[in-house]
Order: structure tokens, then C-alpha cells, then sequence
């Protein structure tokens, strides 16, 4: 079990159970568990949505979309049975908090998915979880297992006449699935491509039925919505972003970990105070402010709240939460490749410009880290990128496109330094450094 | 639906509620590239090129997968788009093989076209393109791994088209590949759809491959020679040594009634044409009793005194003839006639595969009530008793899945097999073989206790379909077919179809190829104005049938067989010897059992090698175009006529040629190339076209169009080579009493083919041949 | 004043002549002249009688593509298509041409054939003696046309 870390200027909502043992159902209970679940039982789905609204609790998946619109789109009326679907396959690199929630608080998620049934009409739930989480699967199962022992699921939840089941099931490994309908057709069985849309998932969803599928972390915080109430939980973040995030700080900092602060917390703040400052105190070279799909923001960019709005206005996204720190050891040319590299190995194949473009963006990183590049290579790769961007079936090509377009344009300087079959001035540091150990 | 309007390049178009904006765009002759997108499949949206700019949407949208709206704004034309296709184009031609050369797609490749049109043949990438080797996947289809642009055309037609789903995608990625779900090699009915369907050459078939360019072909569109669907098959030709040698068929022209589709047998069995045991020359049978090259006037001459003997001196009744399933209707008209009007005998019959007779008797009085093929894509609810369409029509298959699919249509089957046609089906009746004419009675009213609850429920069913297209197979014949058509009139607007084996089954018996009735299905002894027309020779009674034509020979008793285009020692399992006293004149392109036990052998032209018309089982009349050519071998209807000619008959009474010469001579210009001869089509479709020579088959559709009052259609259509629906009878007919039909025997003898058998020719089909045996070996691994 | 200028004129004629005269000669002394080429002498460009090339490994480079055929206005390149087998490799790709001829009768040495090659197979050679009382032996065959095989060539290298 990774070491949980903490940090005085945290505010602790979703996280707030972590490290307290909240993986046992008696303990879970104890710590207010199933409260916010029995009340939407008693007070109804127009109120769950209402809260939900006033909350301002946007999606934490990446997208950003307010969570109380969603459940409002699905129709009440429904001829096919209506589902509630929890994004849990967190694959976006520099993201880690799921796992976490999973690991130490997963009756959250259930009480979450129970709160969102509700809320739609739904009668079952499903709980997808990352390939690679197969592990916490066990964890998931039991929670689910002790919640129908409990009366918390199954026939009549809570003393009610309302029915509920809930269905843990993991994917294969892949970041595509991280897609709302491709986890759709992967929980059916199928290849996991995107799905057309229009029709969207709230009117044509799994298995044909009206869907509303939330990340885990959107889902773990609507107990917490609902036990503090709305406007209480919109008050903690900035304007139209409520609450907390798990901010998942990583890369070369001090103090790497998961961190839950308000929406809107800067950067600047939460790199040198939380993160307590650049690794070894050297100079810090670019932020990647969301998961490895953001574009990449200079020292200059950093001093910024981290919601929404703020980060897409400095020309990057809030995305995942996943906030990787790159110092001035950094060999930007390598990260472009090792990001690239993921997005190659991770994409369907289904459409054109993202299966050809990665690939031949690899190629070209490959060839031109290595010291081969000409200088055209780097207009190519823009090229590139940019005829990626906003072309693709679904949104893995712009998460390939837009940093790479970042790192060419705002690291221009740098690639021109690998041109002429010059070594790259970091990876002779590196070479050096690893003699040296 | 309603009509939207929407605005496309400042265009204001018009297009149902519903219809897919690229539809509605290429309706408009608005062009919008596509690879992936295909009409009538599973809508993809992977290949990015038809990407249009929609006012009001921040993204580029793809016109596959948008419905058209009111009011909506499209541009599809400006530099963003252009350039954003271009960018795609360069993207799959970074892995694509500049290998276009060697390519058997080369030519016809939309690959090619697109790039062509959008500029993207320069190319920034200087990276090793991931290669793949070459596949064999089955004795047809070839797999260039490279060359695939994974548009996934070739899964979706195989599975959703087909339902065969032999083609899936393996790996993710850039390794994406389309790949058999059978491992290596494909489990599948080898229709060769996938090659069709596939925009680039990564797909290749093996008849064709490596073999010439496609513009160095001659492409000449015709009817398929084997089952009874009918399908139009386009045959690409080569001169070689010794005329226009077949190289390629496939379906290159999509306006046959097959539209997208065509089978195994269409696309690659047209191999028996060039088949190194093809006659090219006369046989006659020597004093040694052995079969020795004779030219055509020793052979023609000597069949012909001998046949002109016999009928003088031991009578017609004393000669029998036999036709075929694969002749033209002109042909099978003129050897009825010939029988009847030179020879002088009703002694007339072929290969029966279908109970046509009573379904024609069953339907007497009636109009429109004949289904043509094409309403199988369009009837909302299908009952379909007996036949295994996917076997023996596939092309009836195709569209039966593709009504299911598109229009959501109703398909009942009673079967006594688990035909495939069962998964497509709302519900699926199991009957034993022997109770078709019992179910008929069923269905009637008549109650039964050998069908239970499951066949009560289906008739209940059926009485609420409107618009009810019955379907039947060769299993239900004379009073079942009755029965069936009497209950089938009494629900609303029902049709019916009637399901024989060979390509002009159905014409063959149109044609009058029975020995009791005459072209139209009027019987022998009420010839009505036939009497006139065959002049003083022709018998006022029924003759015999095949079966009956056998057993007299055998017994001695029959002088002289003439068989064209058949094989019946064979089909009817015919003693060597039974024959060894009539003088037997056989026409056909090989020696068959039924040639070797001949006088006189006469090589003929195949369907692939003659001009004319073909009904298929449904009724739809379609020209069938000359294309190959082979030296040395003759078409039925000169040598009957020729035949005629040295019997001494009056060659202007059998052919009716020499008339039509007021054509405007003057006005005729030649085709240019690669251009129809409109001008001749306009001319033959007038009756205006000269017809100067007795082998002129129009001369004879004049006749049949005049005597058969149910042929009645526009000939502008068909000479533009579009297919035209004929009825069974028509509404004159009425006045026919058919009498005594249900003591009639049927004599049906069901050829009983697979999608990869079709009779004797189906024998000398190499390619056919490869596919059957490695599908049988298939079927031993797996039992093993 | 005519008359002198006509004298003038003839004189400016006469002179060019009678410096040409004591110029070295440049008729080219074909076909009594010495060499292989008996005296005849070539433009690089010149295009003469086609000949069909082979690749470094000695394998021929036409692949059977139809295009020069395709590109020919005299219609006099016929080709005929076969496929290489693992035993028998002609050509370096799948597909090698059997049979190559083309009918000198027709040409008229245009060299669209030579433009449209992909592979460069097909070239003017500067063979330009192809005068014949039979007609027939204007069709040439790919055996008459082939360039000889390299004196020592490597040994084919089979793509697997």
C-alpha cells in the first residue's frame, strides 16, 4: 500500500477517509458511510439533483462537464432499463488518485453510484476498473459483497422500494477505454472502440439503455455533496468550480503524492509549497498542469488557480488532476517521445489520423531523439500534430495532438538543438550521472 | 418523412428527414470522399475524408454520421477541408506501398483517385513503413496486409451483408489488421464481396491477380450463366489466340438487379469457358463407332439428312428433344418451335427444377402477383417454405438479410433443414420433407395435428400481414403450389416467387419447353393461335416428358434425341446401352456422358458467348450480352436454324429475320469508345434495327413478344440493360382453361447444387472445383 | 548605286563560302566510317531502339505495369503479364512480362513509354538501323530487347 502524504493546507473531503481502515463496511458506517445514500433515498431524485446543481461539481475525468446537468439529460421515461456507469479506468499518465479511492475508500464509490442511480432511475450500477487495477478488484467486490449483506444494495435498498445492484468488472489495459463509449462496448464484451455520437450515452448508452457514466472521483464525491449539502461544497472552490480536487502532484518535486485542495488552488503555490519546491533545488523547466494529454505550461505560466477555467485560459487543461513537474534536467525532445510513445501504444486504430499520426509521430520523435533529425522533422511534427487535432474519431487524438503542438512551439529552441546529429546536452548529463552511480 | 432543406456550398438541397448528410450531398452531385462509409452498411466515421465544416460546430464534422437538419449550413468544399483530406490522404499513404504498379487495383483504386484529386502524392515522411507479407486466405482472396487502409469495409460486408462474419480486426493501433476470424485462413462462402468492396488492392483475388491492367481489358456487363437469381456479372476480356478469353468477373457495374452483390460462382466460374477440354470442333461418330473431328458441314449435313429421314419415314413422334436451363429464351423458343414446326413432334422437355407449370396455372387469371427479385430487399414480411436460398440464390439470400437489416422486414421460415436463412428470420418452422403439402393445406385452414402449437401461432401470424411475399422452394410442386397460392390470395396484396435452379429454369419453361405445353403455358390441345403460326407439321398431342423420352429409347421405340445443352444420361442416370439405338445429336461445350454416347457431337457457345435474353425464377427479364468469344464453337440458335436450314425447312418461317429494315441507315454511328451505342439502343428498343440474319435473337424476342402476351415489357429498358419484370401469366391467360393439371406429373428432378456446385458446368469450373474440395477438407480437419 | 551594293552583297556571301571551304568536313562518313557505330554519331538524347534494363541483380526491372502500353499514341507496345514464383524470379516484384513486344512498324519513337516507366525499365537506346524488307521482323520480341546480363552477376537476392 502506497504511502499516503498530507499536507496542512489540504482540504480533506474525498480523501478525508483515506488511511482510516473505510474499506470495512463497520468502519465505513462509523465515519458517516451510507448517510448520504439514505437521505437521497428519503428526499428523492429532484432533490439529489438540485444539490448536485448547486454544488458546481464538475466532472473530474477531465471534460469538466457540471455533473447535476448530465444526470438531468437522461429522460425519465425509458422504455430500455437506464444505467449508472463509473468510469474507473484511470489510465492518463500522471494520474494516481482513483487508485487511491478505490484502495481506501471504495464504499464511497458504491454509495456514490447508488446516490447517481437514484438520481436517474436507474436500477444497476457498474463499476469499471482500470485492467491494470486488477488487483483492487477484490477490494471492490467485498465492499460490494459486505453492502448487499447490509441491505445497502440488492432488492428494497435502505428499508425502501427502491431496487439497486452494483457489478465491479475490469477492462483489459487499455487507455482507450478510459472513453465513455468504448468502456460501453468493452463492458459488453466488444472490441473497446469509441462509439458514433450523436447518439450520446444519457439517451443511447449500454446495452442500448439510457447511461450516465461519471468518472470515480466525480462519483466518490457525491456522498460528500450530499452530506454537506451544495452550496456548503460550492463555497470551498472558485467561481463555477465547486469543492475539491485530488490533485495528483508528481515529477520532480520534493513531495510527490496525491493531494486534495480547493478548485482553483494556484499552482505556483502548490508546486513550491505543497510539493515543497523543485527536487534537489534546481530550476523548473515546464509544468504538464492535467495528465500527459495537457499542453505543457512554462515557469512563467504557473502562477494560476487550478480550475477549469483559469488553466484553459492560460492555454493548457485542468484534465485529470494529474500535475507532473519537470526540472531543468529535462530533455523536452525525450518527453515529447516517451508521451508520444504512450499514445502510439494506447490507440485503437479505428480511425486514421490518430493511428497513422501517432505512429509516424513516434517514428519521427524516435529518429529524431536519436540524432537523426533533419530540420524539417520539426515543422513535420507540428504538421503533424496539428492536422491530428480535432480530426479524430474520439478525443485520444487531440490528447496526442495538442501537447506535442505545445512542446514544438513553446521548446522550438530545443528540438533545433538535436538537429545536425548533435547529442542531446541531457542525455549526456544523464549518461554522465548514471557513470557516476 | 418530412423534407428538410439545408444549404451545401451555398446550394440549397432538399433531402428526407433522416437521410445522412452525405447521401443527401451525392444526391445533389455534391462529391464527398469517403473510404469507409459504403450505403447500406454500419456507419464507421474512421476514415476522416468526408469531413465537412457545419456552421455553428467548432469541429470538422464527418458527413457519414450526420443526419441533415433544417436550416443547417454546410461547406464542404473550402481550403480547411481540402487541406484537412489532404492531410489524411498523406497519413494513409504513409504506410501505403507505392507499389501501384504491380497493383491489381491500379486503375481502379479510390485510393488512387482521391489522391489524384487532392494533391497528396509528395510525402514528408522519411521513415521505414511497416510491412507485412502477403496472405493466402482461401483457394479466391489474397490478403496485402500493406496495401490496407483499414477502412473495415471487408469485416462489414462479410458480416452484416453476408452473415458470414469470417473477418474481424486482430491487435490494436498501427498493428491493426484485418485478419480471418478462422486464423489463417477464412470459413466463409468465398463470395469474394470482400475484394469487391475494398477501395485499395489489399484484397486480391486469385483468378485475377498479377494477370493484366483493367484498362486493358474490354468489360462487358451479362447475365451470370448459373443459378437462377440471375445476377449481372461483369466479365473483363482479353484477346487471346483464339478469340476474347475471359480473365476476370466481378462487379464492377453495379446496375444489375444484384446490385452491391455477387456469389462465388458469378465472380470466379466463368474458368469452364477456357477449359483445356472445351469441343471446338464437330465430332461424328465413324464406322469404328468412335468420335472423330468432322467439319461443320459433314456434321451439320449428316445430322441433318439423317434427322429429315427419320421424320419421314418413321415419324415426329419417333424423335425427342431436349433442352436446356442455360439457353437464351430465344434459343429455347426457336428449339420448341423447330420441334414442333420441323420435326413435327410434341416430344419436347428439359431439365425440370421447378414445378413452373402449376405455379403458372395456380396464378392463371391473376395480374401482378409475381414477385421480382428486387422486392426481396423491399417486402415487409417474407414467407419463405422449402429452398435454401443462401445455397442455391444467394443473391435472394442477400437481399432477404439485407430487408431484415434495413427495413427491420418480417422473415417467416418453414424449412425441413436449419437453414442459415433461419438467423435473419422472426420465426423458424421445422416441418419434415414429406409435409410441404401438407403445411399448405395448413396454412389453408385445413387443421392437422402433425404441426403443433409453433406452426398454429405462425398461421395466425401471417393473417395479419399485408404485403405477405411468399417464397417457395422446389419442394412444394402442382397441388401444394396450388393450395399455397390459393391461401396466399386470400390475404391482402400478396406475391409469390417460385424458386428454380439454373439461370433460364424459368425462361426454359416460359418457352414452352414441355411436351404438353406451348410458349405462355397454353397447353398443347388449345394451341389457339400457335396452331396457325406452326404451320401444318405441328402435332395436335401432348408428347412425352423426359423421363418418358428415356424409357421409350430404351425400349427401341425412339429414333432420334436431340439434346442441347443438357446432360441427361447423367442427371437422370441413364443406361449406355438404353440408347444405343437412336440417332442422338448432342450440342454441347464438352464431352459429358450424355456426348460420348452421341452420333453427332456439335461444340456450342456458353451463356458468356452469345446475345439474348434471360428470365430468372422470379420473372425478370434481362439481356445477356455477347463477351467472350472462342473459335470453333457456334451459339444453339445458329445451329438449330442451321440444322433446320439443311432439313430443308423454310428458314424464314422458323426466324422471322429480315424485317425491321426501315431503320434510318444514315443516322447509325458507331460507339465511341468506352461509350454506349446509344443510338443502337434506341434502334433495337424502336424495333427499327435490321435484323438481316437469321441468327439475329431479337428477330425471335419480336415473335415471343408478340405470341406471349405475358412478355410484355419495354424493350428500351432492357437494350439499356436494365432488368424487366414479366409475369408468369397474364391477365388473357385466364381465358386458358389448364385443364387436368393435378393428374399432370410434375417431373421436377431438383439439381439440388451448393453455392459451390452448378451441375455438369460446375464440373469443368477449376476454380469452383479448388473451393469445393478445400471446403470439403476443411469440414474432414475440423470432423477429425 | 544598286550595282554596287548587289556586288557588295554577292562579295559578303562569296566570302562566307569560300571560308567554309577550308574548314575541316562534318559530314559523318556513315556508313563507311570506322567503329561499331561505322561512322554514325549520336546526341546523348537521341532516341532510338527501346531496350528493356535489368537491375543491379540482373533481374529485370519491367514489372508488366501496362503503363507504357497504356501511354503509347501508336498503340505498338503489347504486353503480356505473369507471376514470379519462388522458383522462377524474372522480375524484382510480384509480376514480370512474359511476353514484351513492341512493333517498330507503329513507332515513332515519341519516348512517352520511356516518361511513363515506374521502374525505369524501359529506355531509348540509340539503335537506330531497323530498316527491313519484312515487316514481320519489326515486331520485336523482349529477348531482342533485353540489355545483356551483367558479365558476373551477383546472385539474386530474393525478397523472403
Amino acid at each position: 500500500m502506497p504511502t499516503l502524504v498530507s499536507h496542512p493546507e489540504e482540504v480533506k473531503i474525498v480523501s478525508s477517509r483515506f488511511g482510516k481502515g473505510a474499506t470495512d463496511i463497520e468502519r465505513y458506517i462509523e465515519l458517516d458511510g451510507y448517510q448520504a445514500a439514505r437521505t437521497a433515498v428519503e428526499k428523492g431524485a429532484d432533490w439529489v439533483i438540485a444539490e448536485m446543481k448547486t454544488s458546481g461539481l464538475r466532472g473530474r475525468g477531465g471534460a469538466g462537464f457540471p455533473t447535476g446537468m448530465k444526470w438531468s439529460f437522461v429522460p425519465k421515461q425509458s422504455e430500455k432499463p437506464k444505467y449508472v456507469l463509473v468510469n474507473g479506468d484511470e489510465s492518463e499518465p500522471g494520474t494516481c488518485k482513483d487508485h487511491l479511492i478505490f484502495l481506501h475508500d471504495p464504499h464511497t464509490v458504491i454509495e456514490g453510484t447508488i446516490i447517481a442511480g437514484l438520481a436517474i432511475g436507474a436500477k444497476m450500477g457498474f463499476i469499471y476498473l482500470r485492467g491494470e487495477y486488477r488487483y483492487l478488484l477484490e477490494i471492490m467486490e467485498k465492499a460490494i459483497a459486505d453492502a448487499y449483506a447490509k441491505g445497502f444494495l440488492g432488492k428494497g435498498i435502505f428499508g425502501s422500494q427502491i431496487d439497486f445492484d452494483i457489478i465491479s468488472h475490469t477492462g483489459a489495459g487499455a487507455y482507450e477505454v478510459g472513453e465513455e463509449s468504448a468502456l460501453m462496448e468493452s463492458l459488453e464484451g466488444k472490441r473497446g472502440i469509441p462509439r458514433i455520437k450523436p447518439p450520446f450515452p444519457a439517451v443511447v448508452g449500454l446495452y442500448g439503455g439510457p447511461t450516465v457514466i461519471n468518472n470515480a472521483e466525480t462519483i466518490a464525491t457525491v456522498p460528500h455533496v450530499l452530506r454537506m449539502g451544495g452550496e456548503a461544497y460550492a463555497k470551498i472552490g472558485s467561481e463555477r468550480n465547486g469543492g475539491t480536487r485530488l490533485f495528483c502532484l508528481s515529477g520532480h518535486v520534493e513531495r510527490p503524492g496525491v493531494y486534495e485542495l480547493p478548485m482553483g488552488y494556484n499552482l505556483k503555490k502548490m508546486i513550491y509549497e505543497i510539493g515543497g519546491g523543485i527536487r534537489g533545488g534546481r530550476q523548473l523547466k515546464a509544468v504538464v498542469p492535467g495528465g500527459s494529454s495537457t499542453p505543457v505550461l512554462l515557469p512563467n505560466e504557473i502562477d494560476i488557480g487550478m480550475d477549469f477555467d483559469q488553466v484553459g485560459k492560460a492555454g493548457s487543461m485542468l484534465g485529470s488532476g494529474g500535475v507532473v513537474v519537470l526540472d531543468e534536467t529535462v530533455c523536452m525532445v525525450e518527453f515529447a517521445l516517451r508521451t508520444i510513445k504512450f499514445y502510439q501504444h494506447e490507440s485503437c486504430g479505428w480511425c486514421i489520423p490518430c493511428r497513422e499520426g501517432t505512429d509516424w509521430l513516434k517514428k519521427t520523435l524516435t529518429r529524431f531523439h536519436a540524432g537523426a533529425g533533419v530540420a524539417k522533422d520539426i515543422d513535420n511534427i507540428r504538421y503533424l500534430a496539428e492536422n491530428m487535432l480535432g480530426r479524430t474519431f474520439c478525443p485520444l487524438g487531440d490528447a496526442a495532438a495538442m501537447p506535442t503542438i505545445a512542446f514544438v512551439k513553446k521548446f522550438r529552441q530545443e528540438f533545433e538543438d538535436h538537429l545536425n546529429g548533435k547529442p542531446c546536452a541531457y542525455a549526456k548529463q544523464k549518461m554522465q550521472e548514471s557513470v557516476l552511480v | 418523412m418530412a423534407d428538410v432543406t439545408l444549404t451545401v456550398d451555398g446550394k440549397k438541397i432538399t433531402a428526407p428527414a433522416g437521410t445522412l448528410l452525405i447521401d443527401a450531398c451525392r444526391k445533389a452531385g455534391i462529391e464527398i470522399p469517403a473510404f469507409c462509409y459504403y450505403p447500406g452498411l454500419s456507419l464507421q466515421a474512421a476514415c476522416r475524408m468526408c469531413v465537412v465544416r457545419i456552421e455553428k460546430i467548432p469541429k470538422l464534422q464527418t458527413a457519414c454520421t450526420t443526419p441533415v437538419a433544417e436550416g443547417m449550413i454546410v461547406a464542404t468544399d473550402t481550403d480547411e477541408i481540402k487541406q484537412s483530406r489532404k492531410a489524411m490522404l498523406q497519413l494513409v499513404l504513409a504506410n501505403h506501398p507505392l507499389d501501384c504498379p504491380v497493383c491489381d487495383a491500379g486503375g481502379e483504386c479510390e485510393l488512387q483517385d482521391m489522391t489524384f484529386k487532392y494533391g497528396a502524392a509528395d510525402s514528408n515522411f522519411v521513415d521505414v513503413k511497416n510491412h507485412r507479407e502477403e496472405q493466402q486466405w482461401s483457394p479466391v482472396v489474397y490478403f496485402d496486409r500493406p496495401r490496407c487502409i483499414l477502412c473495415y469495409r471487408c469485416v462489414r460486408v462479410c458480416g452484416e451483408g453476408m452473415d458470414v462474419w469470417a473477418l474481424g480486426v486482430q491487435n490494436r493501433g498501427v498493428s491493426s489488421v484485418i485478419a480471418p476470424n478462422g486464423g489463417d485462413h477464412l470459413d466463409c462462402e468465398e463470395c469474394g464481396m470482400c475484394i469487391d468492396i475494398c477501395p485499395v488492392g489489399a484484397l486480391t483475388s486469385d483468378t485475377y491477380r498479377y494477370k493484366t491492367r483493367p484498362w486493358e481489358m474490354t468489360h462487358v456487363s451479362t447475365i451470370c450463366t448459373h443459378c437462377g437469381d440471375g445476377c449481372k456479372t461483369t466479365l473483363g476480356l482479353r484477346s487471346s489466340s483464339d478469340g476474347m478469353e475471359i480473365i476476370r468477373g466481378d462487379n464492377r457495374d453495379k446496375s444489375g438487379i444484384n446490385g452491391d452483390f455477387l456469389c462465388v460462382k458469378g465472380r470466379y466460374a466463368f474458368d469452364f469457358a477456357n477449359h483445356k477440354d472445351r469441343l471446338t470442333q464437330p465430332l461424328l461418330r465413324n464406322a469404328e463407332g468412335k468420335l472423330v473431328p468432322a467439319s461443320w458441314e459433314e456434321a451439320l449435313t449428316f445430322a441433318g439428312q439423317r434427322l429429315h429421314e427419320i421424320r419421314d419415314t418413321r415419324g415426329g413422334e419417333q424423335i425427342g428433344v431436349i433442352g436446356s436451363n442455360r439457353a437464351t429464351n430465344e434459343e429455347s423458343y426457336l428449339l420448341q418451335k423447330f420441334a414442333r414446326s420441323v420435326l413435327g413432334t410434341n416430344n419436347i422437355d428439359h431439365h425440370r427444377t421447378a414445378d413452373y407449370v402449376s405455379f403458372a396455372k395456380a396464378l392463371a387469371g391473376q395480374e401482378q402477383r409475381a414477385a421480382s427479385l428486387r422486392e426481396a430487399e423491399t417486402a415487409p414480411a417474407i414467407l419463405l417454405i422449402g429452398g435454401d436460398p443462401t445455397e442455391q440464390h444467394p443473391m435472394l439470400a442477400w437481399n432477404l438479410r439485407t430487408n431484415v437489416r434495413h427495413n427491420r422486414a418480417r422473415i417467416y421460415v418453414v424449412n425441413h433443414q436449419e437453414i442459415k436463412l433461419r438467423r435473419q428470420a422472426t420465426s423458424f418452422l421445422k416441418i419434415s420433407a414429406e409435409n410441404y403439402s401438407a403445411f399448405t393445406r395448413f396454412l389453408a385452414g385445413e387443421e392437422n395435428s402433425i404441426f403443433g402449437a409453433e406452426a398454429t401461432a405462425l398461421r395466425e401470424t401471417l393473417a395479419t400481414e399485408p404485403n405477405l411475399l411468399v417464397i417457395f422452394g422446389s419442394e412444394l410442386r402442382g397441388a401444394a403450389i396450388e393450395a399455397l397460392v390459393r391461401y396466399g390470395l386470400s390475404l391482402p396484396d400478396t406475391k409469390f416467387a417460385c424458386l428454380g435452379d439454373y439461370v433460364n429454369s424459368r425462361g426454359a419453361a416460359d418457352m414452352g419447353l414441355y411436351p404438353d405445353m406451348l410458349p405462355g403455358y397454353v397447353p398443347v390441345q388449345q394451341p389457339g393461335a400457335f396452331a396457325t403460326e406452326y404451320g401444318e407439321r405441328f402435332p395436335a398431342a401432348p408428347g412425352l416428358d423426359l423421363p418418358s423420352m428415356l424409357d421409350v429409347a430404351a425400349r427401341g421405340n425412339l429414333a432420334a434425341l436431340y439434346v442441347v445443352g443438357s446432360n441427361p444420361v447423367h442427371r437422370y442416370g441413364v443406361a449406355a446401352a438404353s440408347l444405343k439405338n437412336t440417332f442422338l445429336i448432342v450440342q454441347d461445350m464438352f464431352l459429358t456422358e450424355t456426348a460420348l454416347l452421341a452420333d453427332v457431337v456439335l461444340p456450342i457457345a456458353n451463356l458468356y458467348e452469345k446475345a439474348g435474353t434471360v428470365t430468372n425464377t422470379y420473372g425478370d427479364l434481362q439481356l445477356v450480352r455477347k463477351a467472350a468469344d472462342r473459335a470453333g464453337v457456334r451459339t444453339d440458335l445458329e445451329l438449330i436454324v442451321r440444322l433446320a436450314d439443311t432439313m430443308g425447312a423454310d428458314v424464314h418461317a422458323l426466324v422471322p429475320f429480315g424485317q425491321g429494315t426501315r431503320a434510318d441507315m444514315g443516322q447509325s454511328r458507331g460507339a465511341q469508345s468506352g461509350e454506349a451505342d446509344r443510338h443502337a439502343v434506341w434502334l433495337a428498343a424502336q424495333n427499327l434495327e435490321p435484323k438481316l440474319s437469321p441468327f439475329d435473337p431479337s428477330a425471335l424476342l419480336d415473335e415471343i413478344q408478340r405470341l406471349i402476351p405475358s412478355y410484355s415489357f419495354s424493350r428500351l429498358e432492357l437494350f439499356a440493360g436494365n432488368d424487366q419484370h414479366v409475369q408468369a401469366t397474364s391477365k388473357n391467360n385466364a381465358l386458358v382453361q389448364i385443364s387436368n393439371l393435378s393428374q399432370r406429373p410434375d417431373g421436377v428432378l431438383p439439381s439440388m447444387d451448393t453455392l459451390f456446385t452448378s451441375g455438369t458446368m460446375g464440373r469443368y469450373s477449376s476454380k469452383l472445383t479448388e473451393v469445393h474440395d478445400s471446403r470439403n477438407k476443411e469440414i474432414l480437419v475440423a470432423a477429425n | 548605286m544598286s550595282i554596287v551594293r548587289d556586288i557588295a552583297s554577292v562579295a559578303k556571301g562569296m566570302s562566307i563560302t569560300f571560308k567554309e571551304m577550308f574548314e575541316p568536313t562534318q559530314v559523318e562518313n556513315y556508313p563507311d566510317g570506322p567503329g561499331p557505330m561505322h561512322g554514325a554519331q549520336f546526341e546523348e538524347r537521341f532516341r532510338g531502339q527501346h531496350v528493356l534494363q535489368r537491375d543491379e541483380n540482373g533481374l529485370e526491372k519491367c514489372v508488366a505495369c501496362f503503363l507504357c502500353a497504356a501511354a503509347c499514341p501508336a498503340n505498338c507496345i503489347y504486353i503480356e503479364a505473369a507471376e514470379n514464383t519462388a522458383e522462377q524470379r524474372i522480375s524484382s516484384a510480384e509480376r514480370y512480362a512474359k511476353v514484351y513486344n513492341i512493333d517498330y512498324n507503329r513507332c515513332i519513337f515519341c519516348g512517352y513509354c520511356v516518361e511513363a516507366c515506374p521502374t525505369d525499365a524501359i529506355t531509348h537506346g540509340h539503335g537506330f538501323e531497323l530498316a527491313s524488307l519484312n515487316a514481320t521482323s519489326l515486331v520485336m520480341r523482349k529477348e531482342q530487347l533485353l540489355t545483356a546480363m551483367p558479365a558476373q552477376p551477383t546472385t539474386p537476392t530474393l525478397p523472403k
